[in-house]
């Protein structure tokens, strides 16, 4: 049997053994993958796999199952097991599978790697960063061509197909100067294509660059509260607990901060959040929610007012509220109308937040951390790398205070994000 | 069980190979608020091989393990060694000869305990719950169980099978305190099938009355005070700061790749007090949390004492390393699924008991805090750490004060443990944790209580 077979025969057996409702899936996943440590391209990796998840729900109550043997015996096996597992379970309305929408099938180029182009890319860039940053050691690159051909299909007629593959480019780096070493940084860049050099890519070299700055940093002998600019390789951390408190889990237990904000104000004016899985304007795409739904583009946070939650088909019935059209990721935000030289001139005390090491903030929102190869500014202007520096505030007063946005961005091919400059941070020094 | 003979493919290695079967089985149950919210299984099984050629490796994996499967995986991870090795000359030495050969199994011998009687064991937990505490919010309990089971050969003659479960209970519990939600979660479990670690729902019931009495307490807590402060890190804390603070940048790639405890192995690095030793299987005549007695690369699993009396004295090695440094292999390397080569990583890692009484550790701070109870944490190549802490109490005056708010602690650990002063003279495992390095693998940590000078976030 091939693959989509292999589905069908999965969810007829499920269906045959006493499912009232399937929700069935198999992704063939291959992955060619070069790995650099310590400075040397050392491995060549290639990884072949195929995964089915098998869902039945029996009067209400659900059981799902993940497996990569694929042979008819465990199938008929495993299909039994889902259903005495559903059948142990408890019985909740809310598990539900997504009504049926015409069969489509989304594929997105490339399919195969270029190989021999992408050893080319990894030596090209290892030559530049040993040439223009030898202070900096490439602690590790993973460096990856994943492809993957995925069926969905559901007992109420839902139907897709997706092929599309990608390349994933993640370097680690430190520096190292006699006894003075750097703090790590790492950057990440997602292509459809290997036409740009890695060392042209989003900030890496830049990011490089600072690497060797940072061997020397100063500390902050004081606490003030003050500006934090926050970059965009930096963003992205906030921006996941920000939008934690807008899915199933948070709202279901009704611990989300923002649980009666719908339609009302939960940051400045100027904050747009936009959900961008099926636009081309990033490349990590992705075409159907984990419900089986088609995924369309949406703008979580207009104008700072939230617009939508972030539910899927069981969040959305347990809480009464409506369905996301994705599940969020892809992120994108919307650029401002100052020049990032700008706002570090109009910033009279801060810091540039470059990377933050923190806790997970609590559920009122409350966090604190370490901010790593950060800068300190003053009068307007970058002073020094600074060290053993933290930042703590309060994310939903935070989102509040923004005020400043860049009108620069940087798309890692994940998401595309400006600089942000928010008022009103705590950064304490030793 | 992988009854597969893996030596007879050994005709096909034309270069130092490893060859590994292997299948990580998972349960995870989670109920919330009473509803299933997942009832979910998997299995994921496969083969890989690993070749080593002049310096470069090549890996391949697939799910199909039939004989043909099998040869195909071998020869393309030849390939991949030899696509690499051909480009990049690196032209190293071979690598260290091991030859391990074991059998561990710890799968439960008892009768195994259908779905239905997990999910009954998970009731009754919630049953207590709701009746004893009344003013929780929310509740969530997750059984989650992996089971990885391993078999390896490698052209060096080593021959290994493994099956080393672990399953642990998570509870967590939400209160709300001026319209504002207060969350508390504890882990419970460990090494073992669930039949072996949770016999009766009972047996944890103080344990949820304490994990209570620690949420009521912070959601009436303050926040602690920012900045430099004398505290007491209870043993979770003592375990991150082991893995995470010390245990990563004395890993032997961490070390290659610019980490700061490269310029001080044979230095002092801590206070007399503190030794920190990575352990293999057994600890103090206790089995581990993570027992690994062959790694995966075939090498015996021995012992890693990083820091003896205060001095750093180690790393962690994989082959690649230990040639590298020219020194011993330690039986680091390790592999999360069978689509993963092995890496460097920490096994059961701790800071061993020294001679105070808590309570006296207690009593010697006027104005401090008590740290008990970690939620995430990140160290960097320079040693300088940061974790969240979840529960705490102030000290005033030697005696435990208010509870604290969430908060983070950070410091530079090279420098922070040469300030502690006194170890209690007892240690607890911390045994659900997964550490993230490219793959996440579980990973014990462990330790007493310290008493030293750590960085506070609050207000």
């Amino acid at each position: 049997m091939k693959n989509k077979e292999i589905l069908l025969y999965a969810q007829e057996t499920l269906l045959k053994a006493g499912a009232q409702k399937t929700k069935c899936s198999l992704t063939k996943k291959e992955k060619n993958e070069l790995n650099v440590a310590s400075g040397e391209i050392s491995l060549f990796r290639t990884t072949f796999d195929t995964n089915m998840s098998l869902t039945a729900i029996v009067d209400d109550k659900k059981g799902t199952i993940s497996l990569n043997k694929l042979d008819k015996e465990n199938i008929d096996a495993t299909a039994k097991q889902i259903i005495d597992m559903a059948i142990s379970s408890k019985s909740d309305e809310a598990n539900d599978i997504a009504e049926m929408q015409p069969a489509k099938e989304f594929h997105k180029e490339p399919i195969k790697p270029d190989l021999d182009k992408m050893y080319d890319r990894l030596v090209e860039f290892m030559d530049f960063a040993k040439k223009e940053h030898p202070k900096t050691i490439i602690e590790e690159i993973n460096f990856d061509f994943t492809s993957t051909e995925s069926y969905f299909v559901n007992s109420n007629g839902v139907d897709y197909k997706t092929t599309k593959g990608i390349y994933s480019f993640v370097v680690m780096f430190t520096s190292k100067d006699g006894k003075k070493t750097s703090s790590f940084n790492y950057a990440a860049h997602v292509s459809k294509s290997l036409d740009t050099p890695f060392s042209k890519c989003g900030n890496i070299d830049k990011l490089l660059g600072e690497s060797s700055e940072q061997l020397d940093t100063k500390h902050i002998h004081e606490k003030f509260v003050g500006d934090v600019i926050i970059t965009p390789e930096c963003l992205d951390s906030f921006v996941g607990s920000l939008t934690n408190y807008l899915y199933d889990y948070s709202l279901i237990t009704n611990t989300s901060v923002f649980k009666d904000k719908l339609g009302k104000q939960i940051a400045s004016t100027s904050f747009n959040l936009h959900s961008k899985p099926v636009s081309s304007d990033i490349a990590a795409s992705y075409y159907i929610t984990g419900d089986g739904y088609e995924a369309q583009d949406s703008t979580v946070i207009e104008d700072g007012i939230l617009n939508t939650f972030l539910l899927g088909l069981y969040g959305a019935k347990k809480t009464g509220k409506d369905r996301a059209v994705n599940q969020g990721g892809c992120w994108e935000i919307a650029s401002g109308d100052t020049a990032l030289e700008e706002i570090i001139k109009s910033t009279k005390k801060g810091i540039v937040l470059k990377r933050f090491s923190g806790g997970n903030p609590s559920d009122n929102g409350d966090f604190s951390g370490v901010a790593k190869n950060s800068y300190y500014v003053e009068d307007g202007e970058i002073q020094f790398p600074i060290t053993e520096t933290m930042v703590s505030g309060n994310l939903v007063e935070m989102m509040m205070n923004i005020k400043q946005i860049s009108e620069e961005r940087i798309n890692s091919g994940y998401h595309n994000y400006p600089w942000i400059k928010f008022d009103g941070l705590t950064v304490s020094g030793k | 069980m992988i009854n597969i003979d893996l030596k007879k493919f050994e005709e096909y290695f034309t270069e130092y190979t490893e060859l590994r079967m292997q299948e990580n089985r998972n349960i995870r149950l989670t109920m919330v608020n009473g509803d299933m919210m997942g009832n979910n299984r998997s299995s994921n099984s496969g083969i890989s091989a690993r070749v080593y050629k002049d310096g470069s490796w090549g890996f391949a994996s697939n799910a199909d393990t039939s004989d043909d499967a099998i040869i195909k995986v071998i020869r393309s991870a030849t390939e991949n060694a030899n696509f690499l090795s051909t480009r990049e000359n690196l032209e190293k030495a071979e690598l260290p000869k091991t030859n391990a050969i074991d059998s561990k199994d710890f799968s439960t011998a008892k009768p195994r305990k259908s779905q239905k009687e997990m999910i009954d064991f998970l009731n009754i937990m919630d049953t207590h719950i709701i009746k004893e505490f009344p003013k929780l919010s929310s509740r969530t309990i997750v059984i989650s169980n992996l089971d990885m089971e391993k078999k390896l050969f490698t052209s060096d003659g080593a021959e290994s099978y493994s099956m080393t479960p672990r399953t642990i209970l998570y509870v967590v519990m939400t209160v709300m305190n001026d319209d504002q939600p207060f969350e508390l979660y504890e882990v419970y479990g460990g090494l073992g099938q669930f039949e072996d670690t949770f016999d009766k729902p009972e047996v944890l019931f103080p344990k949820l009355k304490e994990q209570y009495e620690h949420l009521i307490n912070k959601s009436e807590g303050v926040y602690a005070e920012a900045g430099m402060h004398d505290c007491i890190m209870d043993a979770d804390l003592a375990g991150i700061l082991a893995h995470e603070a010390i245990g990563h940048t004395t890993e032997g790639d961490i070390v290659k790749g610019g980490s700061v405890a490269g310029d001080y192995l044979g230095a002092k690095v801590a206070s007399d007090l503190v030794t920190l030793v990575d352990f293999a299987h057994t600890a103090l005549d206790e089995q581990c949390p993570v027992p690994v007695y062959v790694d995966d690369e075939g090498t015996k699993a021995e012992d890693a004492i990083i820091i003896e009396d205060g001095v750093l004295k180690k790393f962690m090695h994989n082959k690649e390393t230990a040639l590298h440094f020219d020194h011993e292999v330690t039986g680091n390397a390790r592999a999360y699924g069978f689509y993963d080569e092995p890496l460097v990583r920490m096994r059961n890692t701790a800071i061993l008991p020294g001679k105070s009484k808590l309570e006296d550790m207690i009593a010697s701070i006027d104005n401090g805090y008590y740290l008990m109870k970690s939620s995430n944490g990140e160290a960097d190549s320079t040693s300088e750490f940061m974790f969240g802490v979840v529960m705490g109490y102030e000290i005033k005056n030697g005696k435990l004060g208010k509870a604290i708010k969430d908060t983070t602690i950070s410091g530079v650990a090279f420098d922070m443990l040469k300030t502690i002063t006194m170890i209690s003279d007892d240690m607890a495992w911390s045994c659900g944790g997964m550490c993230g390095k490219k793959q996440g693998i579980p990973v014990g940590m462990g330790g007493p209580a310290i008493k030293c000078k750590v960085n506070i976030g609050g207000k």
